[in-house]
């Protein structure tokens, strides 16, 4: 989940920085006496405390972890350096000295390259911009012309573009019933805080955020697989308090997960086996026994109404495309009586037809009464699912949208990557 | 360069408090664990009415802790790197056989030592080709070569044992004494500051640790990590033949179950030597200290005269509580 | 037809080797030791063959669970097992109770296993080489090394005894037990969620399978199966040895690898463990007559092992790259 650095936790952070090419004394041993010579007026520079250089670099947090390693590239005198998001994991102090070593490292000569989808970020730090969306160069500003409504402009054109509306948009649902799930101040530092929302039956809740935003692990959470620090979560108007997935499923919740090769599939396994995974258990019979009848039922059932293209059921997962795999991994939950479905990235990495063929599923299940959260970057489908739309940035929610329409493209995304909020519905 | 300084500040106090912390915490295990060995060495004084300070006790006490600490070292090596070698009892056994074979047809004794270690070398070196160039897990190549070995030394003895060991092995490793210490000792300490001071400041001592820490990031930065492998379990071949030598000194006799269990002793010796059972940590220091420990109470179990079937309960219980312990540690140190 | 075909590619893939290394074996064992199928020799090899066999079922559970899952202790087990019924039969108490009495150790064994890989989260080969030698201990030490043979006649019956001209311990234990863990993998809720859980343990937390659950059973259940298998050999040798069983980690390991079972998880089976169980035990057989030494046949278990593990790892490889050959090779 995070973009760990390539560290080696039960090193130093002198050797840390130095493993790969180390200063060699003249009997060919590890000079340490050199390197940290080499290393002190560096780690001056960029105001890094020399005491830590001895210390194991797993007893840093994270974020340091990675400020530590610039002095690696500064050591080896590149000339480039690159920076992919690194204020991902980085705190608001850590990330302001990351900011100021920056501004050290363009003044003394370095050329940066800063990849970030926080446009605040850029609007401080960047001298030019290239705008990059799905492996596409979609635009470039230089300094004079780096200004947020430029750089948001060129990022939801893209966006809007590939909008095609919905053959039909879900309208939110008034109604006097309690939301089916509510959250209150979920918190769980420094993943994601205060987050506090509700869904109704019959809603698809969108959650728009950027990669690393807390959206996924708000919904591990929800799912019993994260332990929140506090907040309570009611379900059907009761507090519960869920500590496993698996009493999750039994209260109903499902969660689709974000990764699916690593969380998903079961590699090996027929078809059948990952599509029933869920429900094995209200699929056996008296003595724990598995009805294969019944399995065979539920694949049929889910073969012709997912249209899943398929060679047997008892195949192996891996035969099937993408797409296929994925209808798999949600028919898995639509085999489940599920009051709550979490969705998370349910079309990435899918070819289009079965992309618009998962949407159309999505807001067919909500009218058959679901409660649906989709969690998704892709600003598109979050359009064309939701009928209402909550942003995440940095853990927290950001902005919320009671009704969704395609003008609010630039909105959402200026909120999604920090830009001052301009104008919130209700 | 005005904003650093508030900068510098806030990273000063932070990372002055870890490194504080982390220096207690290293010095804190092996004082543990040498206070635990003095502790155990008192009791057993008290408990055996002096009879564990008689001169014999403490040769055999001496060379006993030299037997298990030499192979400790390389295994160290090798579970500071993520793997495992359950197969050296049988290298024992294979070396000490060679040995007695060479011994048997009279060889001079600086060729035999020289055949003994070479050919721990290669058994160390037919794991390494499955565990680092074929990639297979080291528990099953080991646990398979174990019993390969095992019967190598079978078939090479024939059903006989071989008692043609000259005494000079016993004279070096056993009789000659640097004041009441055993030579065997003397150079396993020797053995140990050298292999503490390859894996401190040598680079293949650096890449054992980097690679137990993350083989990944080690491949990935083009770090040897096949040649260190190869280099450790070749090692610790080599040096479970002196173990063998050692051995021959202390018994002059070899069978076909010379060496057998022996490896538990070595694992046990390391794991509570504060080794890291997941890797990228752990000291050669550590694993003499766990070594003596383990062998003064299998000294207590014979002087107390309780059943020599204590040391597998004892031995297996200790492992655990230390692997318990270091996993509680290292958890600890995750939540900071 | 079609299906009959399926079948056949279906048995072809998965037990190909084994059937073609077990044929091999059957042969070389003709050639070393002519005559060695009569029906007096396949009775007596079936005699031997069920305690490893039920210990290597056990093994087959641990490794399916996947998550570096191995027990190296089930030698220690299936020795303290038979002396704890050796014990209380010397002490005149009923055999029956002393006979559960010794299975209920071999349970609470594995569940001492079980919760120290799966709770106490020590990885499941340090935790079982040190149980190996403390259970081992244990035996030794309720015993003073001794051997044991205080045992009423009747209890020779599950050893020695016949059942339609078959080893009573093949019919009454072997082949239930065998027929219930094969129901158990393929036809229950239990067997789905331990192949699921060896094949993606992330991916099975998130379907709601209880992992640690899952995985603790395998040991519980192997040192059940280990138990049965020392109160076997005790009837059958009508000793109960507490030095039993010192390599019968490695044989049921390299029984459950040549079966089949993958060393990652999540692929193996009951019958591919039984075939292979067929073949060590015909290679031991036929070592014995030929009279060659117990280590001799250990080492040559071992030398099967690695060279299992080799071509294993070839066809993963294999597998991995689509069946294509390898570019190198």
């Amino acid at each position: 989940m995070y973009q760990e650095p390539l560290i080696f936790p039960h090193l130093s952070v002198l050797e840390n920085i130095f493993i790969g090419h180390p200063i060699l004394d003249r009997f060919g041993n590890f000079d340490t006496a050199a390197m940290r010579e080499k290393a002190l007026p560096i780690f001056e520079s960029l105001g890094l405390d020399p005491d830590i250089l001895p210390v194991s670099i797993s007893k840093l947090r994270l974020g340091y972890q990675q400020l530590v390693l610039i002095a690696q590239a500064l050591v080896y005198d590149s000339r480039l350096i690159m920076f992919d998001e690194p204020t991902s994991i980085l705190s608001g102090a850590e990330t302001d000295h990351l900011f100021n070593v920056i501004t050290f490292l363009r003044q003394s000569g370095k050329a940066v390259v800063y990849i970030s989808h926080r446009l605040e970020e850029l609007l401080v730090i960047a001298d030019e911009a290239t705008v990059l969306t799905d492996g596409r160069v979609v635009g470039h500003t230089d300094r004079s012309e780096l200004e947020p409504e430029r750089l948001l402009a060129l990022m939801a054109g893209k966006a809007t573009r590939d909008y095609a509306a919905p053959r039909e948009r879900k309208l939110s649902v008034q109604s006097e019933e309690p939301p089916v799930l509510e959250v209150e101040q979920l918190t769980l530092d420094p993943l994601y805080a205060n987050v506090s929302f509700a869904v109704r039956q019959g809603e698809v809740l969108g959650l728009y955020g950027q990669v690393g935003a807390g959206r996924s692990e708000v919904a591990l959470s929800l799912f019993g697989y994260l332990r929140p620090k506090s907040g309570t979560v009611r379900l059907r108007g009761q507090e519960v308090r869920i500590r496993s997935p698996r009493q999750a499923i039994a209260q109903g919740i499902g969660y689709l997960p974000e990764d699916r090769k690593l969380q998903g599939i079961f590699s090996f396994q027929s078809i059948s086996s990952n599509l029933v995974s869920t429900v094995l258990p209200r699929l056996a019979g008296p003595l724990s026994n598995i009805r294969w009848r019944e399995v065979a039922k539920v694949v049929n059932r889910f073969r012709t109404e997912l249209n899943i293209k398929m060679g047997a059921p008892s195949d192996s997962i891996i035969s099937l495309s993408g797409g296929g795999q994925q209808k798999v991994m949600i028919a898995r939950w639509m085999a489940e009586n599920l009051t709550v479905a979490i969705l998370d990235e349910p079309t990435r990495g899918i070819d289009v037809v079965t992309k618009r063929d998962i949407h159309d599923l999505i807001r067919s299940l909500a009218e058959q009464g679901l409660a649906i959260i989709v969690i998704s970057s892709d600003l598109p489908e979050v359009l064309a699912v939701s009928s209402r739309i909550m942003v995440m940035n940095r853990g927290s929610i950001v902005a919320s949208y009671e009704e969704v329409t395609d003008a609010l493209a630039e909105d959402i995304l200026g909120a999604a990557i920090g830009m001052p909020a301009q104008e919130e519905a209700q | 360069m005005k904003p650093l300084a508030i900068a510098t500040q806030s990273t000063g106090t932070l990372s002055v408090n870890q490194s504080q912390q982390s220096g207690k915490r290293s010095v804190r295990y092996e004082t543990i664990l040498l206070i635990i060995v003095a502790a155990v060495v008192v009791i057993i004084a008290i408990g055996s009415h002096g009879n564990f300070w008689s001169s014999s006790n403490l040769t055999s006490l001496f060379v006993n802790a030299a037997i298990t600490a030499v192979p400790a070292i390389g295994m160290t090596m090798v579970i500071v790197m993520g793997g495992i070698d359950v197969s050296i009892g049988s290298v024992v056994g294979l070396t000490a056989t060679v040995a007695g074979l060479a011994f048997e047809q009279n060889w001079p004794i600086a060729l035999v030592v020289v055949l003994t270690l070479v050919t721990g070398a290669i058994a160390g070196l037919i794991n390494a080709w499955f565990i680092a160039s074929r990639k297979l897990p080291p528990i099953i190549v080991t646990l398979g070569t174990m019993s390969i070995w095992r019967a190598v030394v079978y078939a090479l003895l024939g059903g006989n044992w071989i008692s043609t060991i000259p005494m000079t092995l016993t004279t070096w490793f056993v009789l000659d004494k640097l004041w009441v210490i055993p030579w065997s000792f003397v150079l396993t300490v020797a053995i140990v500051l050298v292999a503490a001071y390859m894996l401190r400041r040598r680079p293949m001592g650096r890449h054992v640790y980097a690679i137990g820490s993350n083989e990944e990031a080690a491949g990935v930065l083009g770090l040897p990590t096949k040649r260190v492998k190869y280099m450790a379990y070749v090692f610790l071949g080599a040096l479970t033949a002196i173990a063998a030598l050692m051995t021959l000194g202390q018994s002059p006799l070899v069978q076909a179950t010379t060496g057998s269990g022996f490896e538990l002793d070595v694992i046990a010796a390391v794991v509570i030597g504060g080794t890291s059972i997941l890797g990228g940590r752990g000291t050669v220091i550590g694993s003499l200290l766990g070594a003596i420990l383990t062998q003064l109470i299998s000294d207590g179990v014979i002087l107390f005269q309780i059943q020599p079937f204590w040391n597998g309960v004892v031995t297996g219980a200790m492992i655990i509580i230390a692997v318990i312990m270091s996993l509680l540690n290292q958890r600890g140190a995750a939540h900071e | 037809m079609s299906r009959g075909a399926g079948v056949f590619r279906k048995i072809g893939e998965n037990y190909g080797v084994l059937i073609l290394v077990l044929v091999f074996t059957v042969v070389g064992a003709n050639i070393l030791q002519p005559g060695i199928l009569s029906l007096q020799n396949v009775s007596s090899m079936i005699t031997f063959g069920v305690e490893i066999g039920l210990i290597a079922l056990g093994e087959t559970l641990v490794i399916l669970g996947g998550g570096g899952g191995i027990d190296l202790s089930v030698g220690s087990m299936y020795a303290v097992s038979q002396v704890v019924v050796g014990l209380l039969a010397q002490g005149h108490v009923n055999i029956l109770l002393a006979v559960a009495a010794g299975l209920a150790a071999g349970v609470v064994m594995g569940f001492v296993n079980g919760l120290l890989v799966t709770r106490v989260k020590i990885p499941a080969i340090i935790t079982t080489l040190a149980t190996m030698y403390a259970f081992s201990g244990v035996a030794l030490l309720l015993t003073d090394g001794i051997d044991v043979s205080a045992f009423p006649a009747s209890y020779s019956f599950i050893g020695q005894g016949l059942i339609w001209g078959l080893p009573a311990q093949f019919v009454l234990l072997y082949v239930p037990a065998a027929l219930l863990l094969w129901v158990v993998l393929s036809k229950t809720v239990y067997g789905q969620q331990l192949y699921l859980t060896g094949t993606n343990q992330l991916a099975a937390v998130l379907s709601g399978i209880n992992v640690k659950q899952v995985r603790m059973w395998t040991y519980v259940i192997t040192g059940f199966l280990a138990a049965v298998a020392g109160v076997v050999d005790s009837s059958r040798l009508v000793t109960a040895r507490p030095d039993a069983g010192a390599t019968a980690n490695l044989a049921a390991i390299t029984i459950a690898v040549l079966g089949g079972t993958s060393i990652f998880g999540g692929k193996g089976s009951v019958w591919g463990t039984a075939i292979a169980t067929l073949v060590i035990t015909l290679v031991s057989y036929s070592f014995s007559l030929a009279n060659i030494n117990s280590v001799i046949e250990t080492g040559t278990i071992g030398g099967v092992l690695i060279v299992v593990i080799l071509f294993q790892g070839y066809l993963v490889r294999w597998f991995a790259r689509g069946g294509r050959a390898s570019a190198k090779a």
